[in-house]
């Protein structure tokens, strides 16, 4: 705690530094507050491929995950989620150590050795029912500790939602994926195949409810989609530490 | 850190005690088996006008294009949304039932409101957190926004709204018309 508290400032200093000589082009767009907040300059085209995404979701991710929940057994999906949770835990843990996020990076390392050791090679999320919480940390989120803005929101085919900085830090993070290193040293390819095939079953599986409710009850799916990708990432930067909520003021009548 | 200290404003307990008397309605209703589910919906609708407060929401989600709009589109706004939050709850309870939740804290916020966390503990996952934004109304308490995992129905609705009222050249009407085609079936 005192010892974050102390490092965290320092890194943000000497990162918001070197990222501003770097990426001054991209960075400083607000995260939307009001109506028109979110910058979205190419909003022509992002709603061309979120359609061609919902569309592969409609055919083929979106039933996949369905027959996957009919299928598997609650315990087998969970133990999926945890292995594949587990695998980028050493992504979890390099990013709290480049937030400053000492606290962070211990809790994701006890996560990774508990569940490593006692939950059979990630397939047991022990650490979760000793009390050890699963954050998601990426390299967008890194990026947005240093201080770096969104930059524009853009849709990525496949990936779906993201923003200049969260595709920066997607690429960053592929390249420093553990498996990945090793399936390229290794030449085993199709582990990361199979691994991305899952990993998108598992993540939609989860959702299924969430999604078909905002599709139902949103007006404009594609800005109803934008609005909340822009939140959640603020709030998963500020590790659900809520900081600016929107004003709401008294109304005169 | 000195406890209590954060605060400089003590909170509020008659806010979160109203939440729990909201949320243990609200879960009673939906588990209330006897009941239809156009009941359920009616009973939820009333529930759902004790507990939010509507108007302002409607007003609040159009932000600076409320004062755009004329009287009328301002009134007939404000009737379609009221079915829109009503239906897009109501699924959303039905859907969800089988939920409880727990208060986890309250939090003093700007003006006289208080922001109640709850935590809904689901069968199937880990726990939603999710932020009740409550202001007082003479001698009770209203919500006037909900936040789930960070992201605010309030603001979501705002921008999406934003969007569609772009969409259609910054005109009110725009959105009006969409909302009467999302909520004017029956």
């Amino acid at each position: 705690m005192t010892m974050a508290s102390f490092t965290r400032p320092f890194i943000r200093v000497a990162a918001a530094v070197m990222l501003s000589l770097s990426a001054a082009g991209c960075a400083n767009t607000p995260d939307g507050q009001d109506g028109a907040g979110i910058s979205d300059p190419i909003e022509p085209v992002n709603r061309i491929i979120f359609g061609f995404n919902d569309a592969a979701d409609t055919i083929l991710l979106r039933p996949a995950a369905e027959v996957y929940v009919a299928v598997a057994p609650d315990p087998v999906r969970e133990a999926v989620h945890s292995f594949i949770r587990n695998l980028v835990s050493p992504l979890v843990i390099a990013n709290n150590l480049l937030q400053g996020d000492l606290e962070g990076a211990q809790v994701a390392t006890g996560r990774m050795l508990t569940n490593t050791i006692l939950g059979v090679g990630g397939l047991f999320d022990v650490a979760s029912v000793a009390g050890m919480k699963d954050e998601e940390e990426d390299f967008g989120q890194t990026l947005g500790v240093w201080g770096l803005g969104s930059g524009p929101y853009v849709v990525l085919p496949l990936f779906g939602p993201s923003s200049v900085r969260d595709a920066t830090g997607l690429a960053v993070d592929t390249v420093a994926d553990p498996l990945r290193v090793w399936a390229y040293a290794n030449d085993s390819k199709n582990v990361l195949y199979v691994r991305t095939g899952v990993s998108a079953i598992d993540r939609r599986s989860q959702v299924l409810k969430q999604v078909d409710d905002l599709k139902r009850n949103s007006l404009d799916y594609y800005a109803a989609v934008r609005s909340l990708y822009a939140q959640q990432r603020r709030a998963q930067i500020n590790d659900n530490k809520t900081d600016a909520a929107p004003e709401f003021p008294v109304f005169g009548n | 850190m000195v406890p209590g200290a954060v605060f400089a404003q003590s909170t509020d307990p008659g806010a979160s005690a109203f939440i729990q008397k909201l949320g243990d309605q609200t879960i009673a209703t939906f588990a209330d088996k006897s009941l239809s589910r156009e009941q359920a919906v009616e009973r939820f609708r009333a529930l759902l006008h004790t507990g939010f407060d509507v108007p302002y929401i409607g007003r609040w989600v159009l932000g600076r294009y409320w004062n755009q709009a004329s009287p009328a589109e301002q009134a007939e706004y404000q009737k379609l949304f009221e079915r829109l939050i009503v239906d897009t709850y109501a699924n959303r309870f039905v859907d969800y039932s089988g939920q409880t939740f727990k208060i986890a804290g309250t939090r003093p916020e700007a003006g006289d409101d208080t922001t109640v966390t709850t935590q809904i503990i689901r069968p199937d996952g880990p726990p939603i957190n999710a932020d009740w934004r409550v202001r007082k109304a003479g001698s009770g308490y209203k919500i006037i926004d909900v936040a789930v995992e960070g992201v605010s129905m309030g603001l979501t609705q705002r921008q999406e709204f934003a969007s569609v009222i772009q969409g259609g050249g910054g005109q009110v009407a725009a959105l009006i018309q969409a909302l009467r085609q999302k909520v004017g079936r029956s």
